[in-house]
Protein backbone atom coordinates (compact mmCIF):
# COMPACT_ATOMS: atom_id res chain seq x y z
CA UNK A 1 0.00 0.00 0.00
CA UNK A 2 2.98 2.27 0.63
CA UNK A 3 3.68 2.22 -3.08
CA UNK A 4 0.19 1.62 -4.41
CA UNK A 5 -1.30 4.59 -2.49
CA UNK A 6 0.65 7.31 -4.34
CA UNK A 7 0.09 5.53 -7.69
CA UNK A 8 -3.68 5.43 -7.13
CA UNK A 9 -3.61 9.07 -6.00
CA UNK A 10 -1.65 10.11 -9.10
CA UNK A 11 -4.11 8.19 -11.31
CA UNK A 12 -7.24 9.67 -9.73
CA UNK A 13 -5.94 13.28 -9.64
CA UNK A 14 -4.43 12.98 -13.11
CA UNK A 15 -7.65 11.67 -14.62
CA UNK A 16 -9.78 14.29 -12.85
CA UNK A 17 -7.55 17.12 -14.03
CA UNK A 18 -7.60 15.75 -17.54
CA UNK A 19 -11.41 15.51 -17.57
CA UNK A 20 -11.89 19.01 -16.13
CA UNK A 21 -10.11 20.49 -19.13
CA UNK A 22 -12.85 19.24 -21.44
CA UNK A 23 -15.95 19.92 -19.38
CA UNK A 24 -17.61 23.09 -18.04
CA UNK A 25 -19.23 21.07 -15.25
CA UNK A 26 -19.31 23.20 -12.00
CA UNK A 27 -17.96 20.30 -9.92
CA UNK A 28 -14.85 20.02 -12.07
CA UNK A 29 -14.46 23.80 -12.19
CA UNK A 30 -14.60 23.94 -8.41
CA UNK A 31 -12.08 21.09 -8.20
CA UNK A 32 -9.81 22.88 -10.65
CA UNK A 33 -9.91 26.06 -8.56
CA UNK A 34 -9.23 24.12 -5.36
CA UNK A 35 -6.20 22.46 -6.94
CA UNK A 36 -4.90 25.85 -8.08
CA UNK A 37 -5.37 27.22 -4.53
CA UNK A 38 -3.49 24.28 -3.06
CA UNK A 39 -0.75 24.64 -5.64
CA UNK A 40 -0.11 28.16 -4.39
CA UNK A 41 -0.12 27.03 -0.75
CA UNK A 42 2.34 24.23 -1.48
CA UNK A 43 4.58 26.63 -3.41
CA UNK A 44 4.49 29.10 -0.51
CA UNK A 45 5.72 26.32 1.78
CA UNK A 46 8.61 25.58 -0.57
CA UNK A 47 9.81 29.15 0.00
CA UNK A 48 10.03 28.48 3.73
CA UNK A 49 11.85 25.24 3.02
CA UNK A 50 14.21 26.97 0.58
CA UNK A 51 15.05 29.77 3.01
CA UNK A 52 15.69 27.30 5.82
CA UNK A 53 17.84 25.17 3.52
CA UNK A 54 19.90 28.22 2.49
CA UNK A 55 20.47 29.26 6.10
CA UNK A 56 21.45 25.75 7.18
CA UNK A 57 23.79 25.31 4.21
CA UNK A 58 25.69 28.51 4.97
CA UNK A 59 25.78 27.91 8.73
CA UNK A 60 27.35 24.51 8.04
CA UNK A 61 29.92 26.11 5.72
CA UNK A 62 30.85 28.59 8.43
CA UNK A 63 31.03 25.89 11.12
CA UNK A 64 33.27 23.67 8.98
CA UNK A 65 35.26 26.61 7.64
CA UNK A 66 34.93 25.32 4.08
CA UNK A 67 36.48 27.15 1.08
CA UNK A 68 35.43 30.81 0.94
CA UNK A 69 33.36 30.32 4.11
CA UNK A 70 33.58 34.04 4.93
CA UNK A 71 31.29 34.80 1.96
CA UNK A 72 28.57 32.84 3.74
CA UNK A 73 28.46 35.64 6.33
CA UNK A 74 27.71 38.07 3.49
CA UNK A 75 24.89 35.86 2.21
CA UNK A 76 23.32 35.45 5.65
CA UNK A 77 23.74 39.12 6.50
CA UNK A 78 22.17 40.14 3.16
CA UNK A 79 19.26 37.76 3.63
CA UNK A 80 18.65 38.85 7.22
CA UNK A 81 18.95 42.56 6.50
CA UNK A 82 16.59 42.50 3.50
CA UNK A 83 13.96 40.56 5.47
CA UNK A 84 14.31 42.90 8.47
CA UNK A 85 14.23 46.09 6.42
CA UNK A 86 11.15 44.91 4.54
CA UNK A 87 9.51 44.02 7.85
CA UNK A 88 10.38 47.28 9.61
CA UNK A 89 10.18 49.91 6.84
CA UNK A 90 8.06 48.00 4.25
CA UNK A 91 9.23 47.48 0.69
CA UNK A 92 8.40 50.98 -0.57
CA UNK A 93 10.39 53.12 1.86
CA UNK A 94 13.65 52.92 3.80
CA UNK A 95 16.65 50.81 2.92
CA UNK A 96 14.82 48.02 1.07
CA UNK A 97 14.08 49.84 -2.23
CA UNK A 98 17.44 51.63 -1.99
CA UNK A 99 19.32 48.34 -1.65
CA UNK A 100 17.29 46.85 -4.47
CA UNK A 101 17.96 49.72 -6.90
CA UNK A 102 21.54 50.42 -5.87
CA UNK A 103 22.94 47.03 -4.94
CA UNK A 104 20.88 44.13 -6.30
CA UNK A 105 20.05 45.57 -9.73
CA UNK A 106 23.60 46.83 -10.52
CA UNK A 107 25.06 43.50 -9.37
CA UNK A 108 22.67 41.49 -11.53
CA UNK A 109 23.22 43.79 -14.51
CA UNK A 110 26.99 43.61 -14.07
CA UNK A 111 26.99 39.82 -13.96
CA UNK A 112 24.88 39.62 -17.10
CA UNK A 113 26.79 42.29 -19.01
CA UNK A 114 30.04 40.40 -18.40
CA UNK A 115 28.59 37.91 -20.86
CA UNK A 116 29.30 40.35 -23.71
CA UNK A 117 33.01 40.19 -22.92
CA UNK A 118 33.13 36.44 -22.50
CA UNK A 119 31.00 35.78 -25.57
CA UNK A 120 33.28 38.02 -27.64
CA UNK A 121 36.39 36.24 -26.39
CA UNK A 122 34.86 32.75 -26.65
CA UNK A 123 33.44 33.27 -30.15
CA UNK A 124 36.80 34.58 -31.35
CA UNK A 125 38.49 31.41 -30.08
CA UNK A 126 35.81 28.84 -30.89
CA UNK A 127 34.21 30.08 -34.12
CA UNK A 128 36.65 28.49 -36.54
CA UNK A 129 35.71 27.18 -39.98
CA UNK A 130 37.24 23.75 -39.27
CA UNK A 131 34.54 21.66 -40.95
CA UNK A 132 31.62 22.19 -43.33
CA UNK A 133 29.17 22.20 -40.39
CA UNK A 134 31.25 24.67 -38.44
CA UNK A 135 31.50 26.90 -41.53
CA UNK A 136 27.72 26.80 -42.01
CA UNK A 137 27.19 27.74 -38.36
CA UNK A 138 29.76 30.50 -38.66
CA UNK A 139 28.20 31.98 -41.79
CA UNK A 140 24.65 31.74 -40.37
CA UNK A 141 25.74 33.32 -37.09
CA UNK A 142 27.57 36.13 -38.87
CA UNK A 143 24.62 36.90 -41.14
CA UNK A 144 22.13 37.00 -38.27
CA UNK A 145 24.48 39.02 -36.05
CA UNK A 146 24.87 41.71 -38.67
CA UNK A 147 21.33 41.50 -40.02
CA UNK A 148 19.78 42.06 -36.58
CA UNK A 149 21.43 45.40 -35.95
CA UNK A 150 20.95 48.69 -37.84
CA UNK A 151 24.42 48.51 -39.39
CA UNK A 152 23.15 45.46 -41.35
CA UNK A 153 20.94 47.77 -43.43
CA UNK A 154 24.07 49.06 -45.15
CA UNK A 155 24.82 45.60 -46.57
CA UNK A 156 22.66 45.15 -49.65
CA UNK A 157 23.27 44.55 -53.30
CA UNK A 158 22.23 42.73 -56.46
CA UNK A 159 22.91 39.03 -56.76
CA UNK A 160 22.07 37.44 -60.17
CA UNK A 161 19.83 40.41 -60.91
CA UNK A 162 17.93 40.12 -57.62
CA UNK A 163 18.03 42.98 -55.11
CA UNK A 164 18.89 41.47 -51.74
CA UNK A 165 19.79 42.84 -48.32
CA UNK A 166 21.41 41.35 -45.26
CA UNK A 167 18.36 42.25 -43.18
CA UNK A 168 16.15 40.18 -45.50
CA UNK A 169 18.54 37.22 -45.34
CA UNK A 170 18.63 37.46 -41.55
CA UNK A 171 14.81 37.66 -41.36
CA UNK A 172 14.50 34.67 -43.69
CA UNK A 173 16.89 32.62 -41.54
CA UNK A 174 14.87 33.38 -38.42
CA UNK A 175 11.50 32.89 -40.10
CA UNK A 176 12.24 29.72 -42.04
CA UNK A 177 15.11 27.44 -40.89
CA UNK A 178 15.04 28.65 -37.27
CA UNK A 179 11.27 28.44 -37.08
CA UNK A 180 11.17 24.98 -38.68
CA UNK A 181 13.77 23.63 -36.24
CA UNK A 182 12.09 25.20 -33.24
CA UNK A 183 8.67 23.90 -34.27
CA UNK A 184 10.07 20.40 -34.68
CA UNK A 185 11.59 20.57 -31.21
CA UNK A 186 8.33 21.91 -29.76
CA UNK A 187 6.29 19.10 -31.28
CA UNK A 188 8.79 16.59 -29.93
CA UNK A 189 8.70 18.14 -26.47
CA UNK A 190 4.89 18.23 -26.56
CA UNK A 191 4.63 14.56 -27.49
CA UNK A 192 7.26 13.66 -24.90
CA UNK A 193 5.45 15.59 -22.17
CA UNK A 194 2.13 13.94 -23.05
CA UNK A 195 3.71 10.49 -23.06
CA UNK A 196 5.43 11.08 -19.71
CA UNK A 197 2.22 12.47 -18.16
CA UNK A 198 0.28 9.42 -19.34
CA UNK A 199 2.98 7.09 -18.00
CA UNK A 200 2.79 8.79 -14.58
CA UNK A 201 -1.03 8.73 -14.52
CA UNK A 202 -1.09 5.06 -15.50
CA UNK A 203 1.60 4.15 -12.97
CA UNK A 204 4.19 3.05 -15.55
CA UNK A 205 6.61 5.85 -14.66
CA UNK A 206 7.44 5.66 -10.94
CA UNK A 207 10.67 7.63 -10.57
CA UNK A 208 8.79 10.30 -8.60
CA UNK A 209 8.39 7.65 -5.91
CA UNK A 210 12.12 7.25 -5.69
CA UNK A 211 12.30 4.17 -7.92
CA UNK A 212 15.18 4.24 -10.36
CA UNK A 213 14.77 0.83 -12.06
CA UNK B 1 55.12 32.31 -33.19
CA UNK B 2 54.26 33.32 -36.77
CA UNK B 3 52.13 36.32 -37.67
CA UNK B 4 49.15 34.08 -38.50
CA UNK B 5 49.48 32.19 -35.23
CA UNK B 6 49.44 35.53 -33.44
CA UNK B 7 46.20 36.33 -35.25
CA UNK B 8 44.71 33.22 -33.65
CA UNK B 9 45.78 34.01 -30.12
CA UNK B 10 44.98 37.63 -29.34
CA UNK B 11 45.08 38.21 -25.60
CA UNK B 12 41.58 38.18 -24.12
CA UNK B 13 42.28 41.44 -22.28
CA UNK B 14 42.73 43.19 -25.63
CA UNK B 15 39.37 41.78 -26.77
CA UNK B 16 37.74 42.93 -23.52
CA UNK B 17 39.18 46.43 -24.01
CA UNK B 18 37.88 46.68 -27.57
CA UNK B 19 34.42 45.41 -26.55
CA UNK B 20 34.27 47.98 -23.73
CA UNK B 21 35.20 50.78 -26.13
CA UNK B 22 32.80 49.52 -28.81
CA UNK B 23 29.93 49.68 -26.33
CA UNK B 24 30.89 52.83 -24.42
CA UNK B 25 31.85 55.21 -27.24
CA UNK B 26 28.59 54.94 -29.26
CA UNK B 27 26.58 55.32 -26.04
CA UNK B 28 28.45 58.52 -25.21
CA UNK B 29 28.57 59.82 -28.79
CA UNK B 30 25.62 58.38 -30.76
CA UNK B 31 26.28 57.62 -34.39
CA UNK B 32 22.65 57.63 -35.50
CA UNK B 33 22.39 54.41 -37.50
CA UNK B 34 18.95 54.20 -39.12
CA UNK B 35 16.48 51.83 -37.39
CA UNK B 36 14.41 49.70 -39.80
CA UNK B 37 11.11 48.44 -38.39
CA UNK B 38 10.54 44.70 -38.70
CA UNK B 39 7.21 43.02 -39.42
CA UNK B 40 6.81 41.54 -35.94
CA UNK B 41 7.34 44.93 -34.27
CA UNK B 42 4.91 46.56 -36.70
CA UNK B 43 2.35 43.90 -35.70
CA UNK B 44 3.04 44.54 -32.01
CA UNK B 45 2.48 48.25 -32.58
CA UNK B 46 -0.70 47.55 -34.55
CA UNK B 47 -2.16 45.67 -31.57
CA UNK B 48 -1.24 48.49 -29.21
CA UNK B 49 -2.49 51.19 -31.58
CA UNK B 50 -5.90 49.48 -31.74
CA UNK B 51 -6.46 50.12 -28.02
CA UNK B 52 -8.92 52.86 -27.17
CA UNK B 53 -9.39 55.15 -24.20
CA UNK B 54 -10.72 53.22 -21.21
CA UNK B 55 -9.44 49.87 -22.45
CA UNK B 56 -7.54 47.80 -19.91
CA UNK B 57 -4.36 45.88 -20.65
CA UNK B 58 -2.31 43.61 -18.43
CA UNK B 59 1.40 44.37 -18.37
CA UNK B 60 3.66 41.74 -16.87
CA UNK B 61 7.18 42.62 -15.71
CA UNK B 62 8.57 39.08 -15.86
CA UNK B 63 12.22 39.93 -15.52
CA UNK B 64 14.88 41.01 -13.06
CA UNK B 65 17.89 43.27 -12.99
CA UNK B 66 20.06 41.07 -15.18
CA UNK B 67 18.11 41.76 -18.39
CA UNK B 68 16.95 45.28 -17.54
CA UNK B 69 19.15 46.80 -20.26
CA UNK B 70 17.18 44.93 -22.92
CA UNK B 71 13.70 44.88 -21.44
CA UNK B 72 13.37 48.16 -19.57
CA UNK B 73 13.21 50.20 -22.81
CA UNK B 74 10.29 48.00 -23.91
CA UNK B 75 8.32 48.37 -20.67
CA UNK B 76 8.95 52.11 -20.59
CA UNK B 77 7.91 52.48 -24.25
CA UNK B 78 4.69 50.52 -23.63
CA UNK B 79 3.76 52.84 -20.76
CA UNK B 80 4.65 55.90 -22.87
CA UNK B 81 2.40 54.53 -25.59
CA UNK B 82 -0.68 53.63 -23.54
CA UNK B 83 -0.83 56.15 -20.70
CA UNK B 84 -1.27 59.29 -22.85
CA UNK B 85 -4.13 57.59 -24.71
CA UNK B 86 -6.07 56.82 -21.54
CA UNK B 87 -5.50 53.06 -21.67
CA UNK B 88 -5.54 51.55 -18.18
CA UNK B 89 -2.87 49.15 -16.94
CA UNK B 90 -3.07 46.17 -14.60
CA UNK B 91 0.54 45.29 -13.85
CA UNK B 92 2.04 42.28 -12.12
CA UNK B 93 5.20 40.23 -11.98
CA UNK B 94 6.04 36.59 -11.55
CA UNK B 95 9.65 37.41 -10.60
CA UNK B 96 10.60 38.50 -7.08
CA UNK B 97 13.03 41.06 -8.48
CA UNK B 98 10.40 42.33 -10.87
CA UNK B 99 8.53 44.17 -8.10
CA UNK B 100 11.09 46.94 -7.68
CA UNK B 101 11.46 47.33 -11.44
CA UNK B 102 7.70 47.52 -12.03
CA UNK B 103 7.16 49.93 -9.14
CA UNK B 104 9.82 52.32 -10.43
CA UNK B 105 8.58 52.37 -14.03
CA UNK B 106 4.91 52.63 -13.14
CA UNK B 107 5.50 55.43 -10.65
CA UNK B 108 7.72 57.42 -13.02
CA UNK B 109 5.32 57.05 -15.97
CA UNK B 110 2.31 57.89 -13.77
CA UNK B 111 4.03 61.08 -12.58
CA UNK B 112 4.83 62.15 -16.15
CA UNK B 113 1.33 61.50 -17.51
CA UNK B 114 -0.62 62.45 -14.37
CA UNK B 115 -2.11 59.01 -13.74
CA UNK B 116 -3.76 58.02 -10.49
CA UNK B 117 -2.92 54.76 -8.75
CA UNK B 118 -5.93 52.50 -8.43
CA UNK B 119 -7.89 54.39 -11.08
CA UNK B 120 -5.64 54.42 -14.14
CA UNK B 121 -3.30 51.65 -13.12
CA UNK B 122 -2.68 49.12 -10.41
CA UNK B 123 0.28 46.99 -9.44
CA UNK B 124 -0.84 43.61 -8.16
CA UNK B 125 2.68 42.62 -7.15
CA UNK B 126 4.57 39.37 -7.14
CA UNK B 127 3.09 35.93 -7.10
CA UNK B 128 5.63 33.12 -6.83
CA UNK B 129 3.54 30.44 -8.51
CA UNK B 130 3.80 31.64 -12.09
CA UNK B 131 1.98 28.72 -13.72
CA UNK B 132 -0.79 28.79 -11.12
CA UNK B 133 -1.03 32.57 -11.47
CA UNK B 134 -1.52 32.41 -15.24
CA UNK B 135 -4.28 29.83 -14.86
CA UNK B 136 -5.95 31.34 -11.77
CA UNK B 137 -6.22 34.79 -13.36
CA UNK B 138 -8.43 33.18 -15.98
CA UNK B 139 -10.85 32.21 -13.21
CA UNK B 140 -10.62 35.30 -11.00
CA UNK B 141 -8.19 38.18 -10.72
CA UNK B 142 -9.35 39.07 -7.21
CA UNK B 143 -9.01 35.55 -5.87
CA UNK B 144 -5.53 35.26 -7.35
CA UNK B 145 -4.56 38.65 -5.93
CA UNK B 146 -6.75 39.35 -2.87
CA UNK B 147 -4.51 42.38 -2.20
CA UNK B 148 -2.29 44.55 -4.39
CA UNK B 149 1.45 45.05 -3.88
CA UNK B 150 0.79 47.50 -1.04
CA UNK B 151 -1.65 45.31 0.87
CA UNK B 152 -4.80 47.07 -0.27
CA UNK B 153 -7.83 44.86 -0.83
CA UNK B 154 -8.35 44.50 -4.59
CA UNK B 155 -12.13 44.69 -4.04
CA UNK B 156 -11.61 48.31 -2.93
CA UNK B 157 -9.47 49.35 -5.91
CA UNK B 158 -11.57 51.18 -8.56
CA UNK B 159 -9.83 49.75 -11.64
CA UNK B 160 -10.29 46.23 -10.27
CA UNK B 161 -14.08 46.72 -10.27
CA UNK B 162 -13.83 46.44 -14.04
CA UNK B 163 -11.62 43.36 -14.06
CA UNK B 164 -12.79 39.91 -13.03
CA UNK B 165 -11.17 37.59 -15.57
CA UNK B 166 -9.18 37.74 -18.80
CA UNK B 167 -12.45 38.53 -20.60
CA UNK B 168 -12.27 42.04 -19.14
CA UNK B 169 -8.87 42.96 -20.53
CA UNK B 170 -7.97 43.69 -24.14
CA UNK B 171 -4.61 42.03 -24.17
CA UNK B 172 -1.66 40.80 -22.14
CA UNK B 173 1.68 42.39 -22.85
CA UNK B 174 4.31 40.06 -21.43
CA UNK B 175 7.75 41.61 -21.05
CA UNK B 176 9.82 38.57 -20.17
CA UNK B 177 13.43 37.56 -19.78
CA UNK B 178 12.56 33.88 -19.94
CA UNK B 179 10.11 31.49 -21.60
CA UNK B 180 7.22 33.04 -19.69
CA UNK B 181 5.81 34.81 -22.74
CA UNK B 182 5.34 31.37 -24.30
CA UNK B 183 3.45 30.19 -21.22
CA UNK B 184 1.23 33.28 -21.20
CA UNK B 185 0.44 32.48 -24.85
CA UNK B 186 -0.14 28.75 -24.22
CA UNK B 187 -2.16 28.94 -21.01
CA UNK B 188 -3.77 32.39 -20.91
CA UNK B 189 -4.09 32.64 -24.70
CA UNK B 190 -4.79 28.98 -25.45
CA UNK B 191 -7.12 28.16 -22.60
CA UNK B 192 -8.84 31.52 -22.01
CA UNK B 193 -8.60 33.11 -25.45
CA UNK B 194 -6.96 36.36 -24.36
CA UNK B 195 -4.64 38.06 -26.84
CA UNK B 196 -0.96 37.92 -25.85
CA UNK B 197 1.82 40.08 -27.26
CA UNK B 198 5.33 40.08 -25.90
CA UNK B 199 8.66 41.78 -25.44
CA UNK B 200 11.60 39.43 -25.10
CA UNK B 201 15.36 39.33 -24.85
CA UNK B 202 17.12 38.76 -28.16
CA UNK B 203 17.97 35.19 -27.14
CA UNK B 204 14.40 34.40 -26.19
CA UNK B 205 12.91 36.19 -29.20
CA UNK B 206 14.27 33.51 -31.51
CA UNK B 207 11.92 31.04 -29.81
CA UNK B 208 8.86 33.28 -30.28
CA UNK B 209 8.77 33.01 -34.08
CA UNK B 210 6.63 29.82 -34.16
CA UNK B 211 4.01 31.48 -31.93
CA UNK B 212 4.12 34.60 -34.07
CA UNK B 213 3.68 32.70 -37.32
CA UNK B 214 0.81 30.69 -35.83
CA UNK B 215 -0.88 33.87 -34.57
CA UNK B 216 -0.64 32.80 -30.91
CA UNK B 217 1.52 35.86 -30.28
CA UNK B 218 0.37 38.39 -32.89
CA UNK B 219 3.34 40.71 -32.37
CA UNK B 220 6.54 40.86 -30.38
CA UNK B 221 9.59 42.97 -29.65
CA UNK B 222 12.86 41.07 -29.96
CA UNK B 223 15.72 42.37 -27.85
CA UNK B 224 16.97 45.92 -27.74
CA UNK B 225 16.44 46.17 -31.50
CA UNK B 226 12.72 45.47 -31.03
CA UNK B 227 12.55 48.15 -28.33
CA UNK B 228 14.30 50.62 -30.64
CA UNK B 229 11.88 49.87 -33.49
CA UNK B 230 8.89 50.32 -31.21
CA UNK B 231 10.29 53.59 -29.86
CA UNK B 232 10.62 54.73 -33.46
CA UNK B 233 7.01 53.81 -34.26
CA UNK B 234 5.60 55.67 -31.26
CA UNK B 235 8.06 58.53 -31.80
CA UNK B 236 9.48 58.29 -28.30
CA UNK B 237 13.24 57.77 -28.70
CA UNK B 238 14.78 56.22 -25.60
CA UNK B 239 17.45 53.81 -24.50
CA UNK B 240 16.45 51.34 -27.21
CA UNK B 241 17.40 53.61 -30.09
CA UNK B 242 20.40 54.88 -28.19
CA UNK B 243 21.65 51.36 -27.56
CA UNK B 244 21.40 50.36 -31.21
CA UNK B 245 24.62 52.14 -32.20
CA UNK B 246 26.54 50.38 -29.42
CA UNK B 247 25.04 47.02 -30.37
CA UNK B 248 25.85 47.55 -34.07
CA UNK B 249 29.47 48.39 -33.37
CA UNK B 250 29.85 45.57 -30.83
CA UNK B 251 28.43 43.00 -33.28
CA UNK B 252 30.65 44.28 -36.08
CA UNK B 253 33.68 44.16 -33.79
CA UNK B 254 32.96 40.56 -32.78
CA UNK B 255 32.72 39.60 -36.44
CA UNK B 256 36.04 41.33 -37.14
CA UNK B 257 37.66 39.30 -34.35
CA UNK B 258 36.11 36.08 -35.66
CA UNK B 259 37.33 36.94 -39.16
CA UNK B 260 40.85 37.68 -37.91
CA UNK B 261 40.90 34.38 -36.01
CA UNK B 262 39.75 32.46 -39.08
CA UNK B 263 42.26 34.11 -41.41
CA UNK B 264 44.98 33.19 -38.93
CA UNK B 265 43.63 29.65 -38.69
CA UNK B 266 43.40 29.23 -42.49
CA UNK B 267 46.92 30.43 -43.26
CA UNK B 268 48.52 28.65 -40.28
CA UNK B 269 46.91 25.40 -41.41
CA UNK B 270 48.13 25.95 -44.95
CA UNK B 271 51.66 26.69 -43.73
CA UNK B 272 51.65 23.52 -41.60
CA UNK B 273 50.45 21.44 -44.54
CA UNK B 274 53.19 22.82 -46.74
CA UNK B 275 55.75 22.09 -44.05
CA UNK B 276 54.52 18.51 -43.82
CA UNK B 277 54.60 18.13 -47.58
CA UNK B 278 58.17 19.36 -47.70
CA UNK B 279 58.99 16.90 -44.97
Amino acid sequence: MKRQGPIILAFVVGMLMMIQFFTPNPFFLSLYNTVLDWKQVVLGCTFILGTWSLIRYHLTRIQRKQDNWRYSYVTLAGLGFMVLSAGIWKTTTGPYPWLFSNVQVPMQSTMFSLLAFYVASASYRAFRARTVHATLLLVAGALVMLGRVPIGAYFSGTVFGVEISLVEISDWMLNVPNLAAKRGIMIGVGLGTTATALKIILGIEQTYLGRTD
Amino acid sequence: MTFFERMMSIDRRIIFLFVALAVAIPLLRPLGFPVQVSEEVRSFHKEMAALEEGDIIMLTFDYEGDVMAELDPMAIAVLKDVFPRGVKVVALTTYAGGTGIAENHLREAAEVYGKTYGVDYVFLGYNPDWSGTILRLGESFKKTYPTDQYGKNTNDIPIMQEVETYDDIELICSIAGSALSEYWAIWAGGRYGVKVISGNTAIQAVLIYPYYQAGQIPGFLGGLKGAAEYEKLIDEPGMGIRGMDAQSIAHALMLVFILVGNIGYFFSRRAKREELRKG
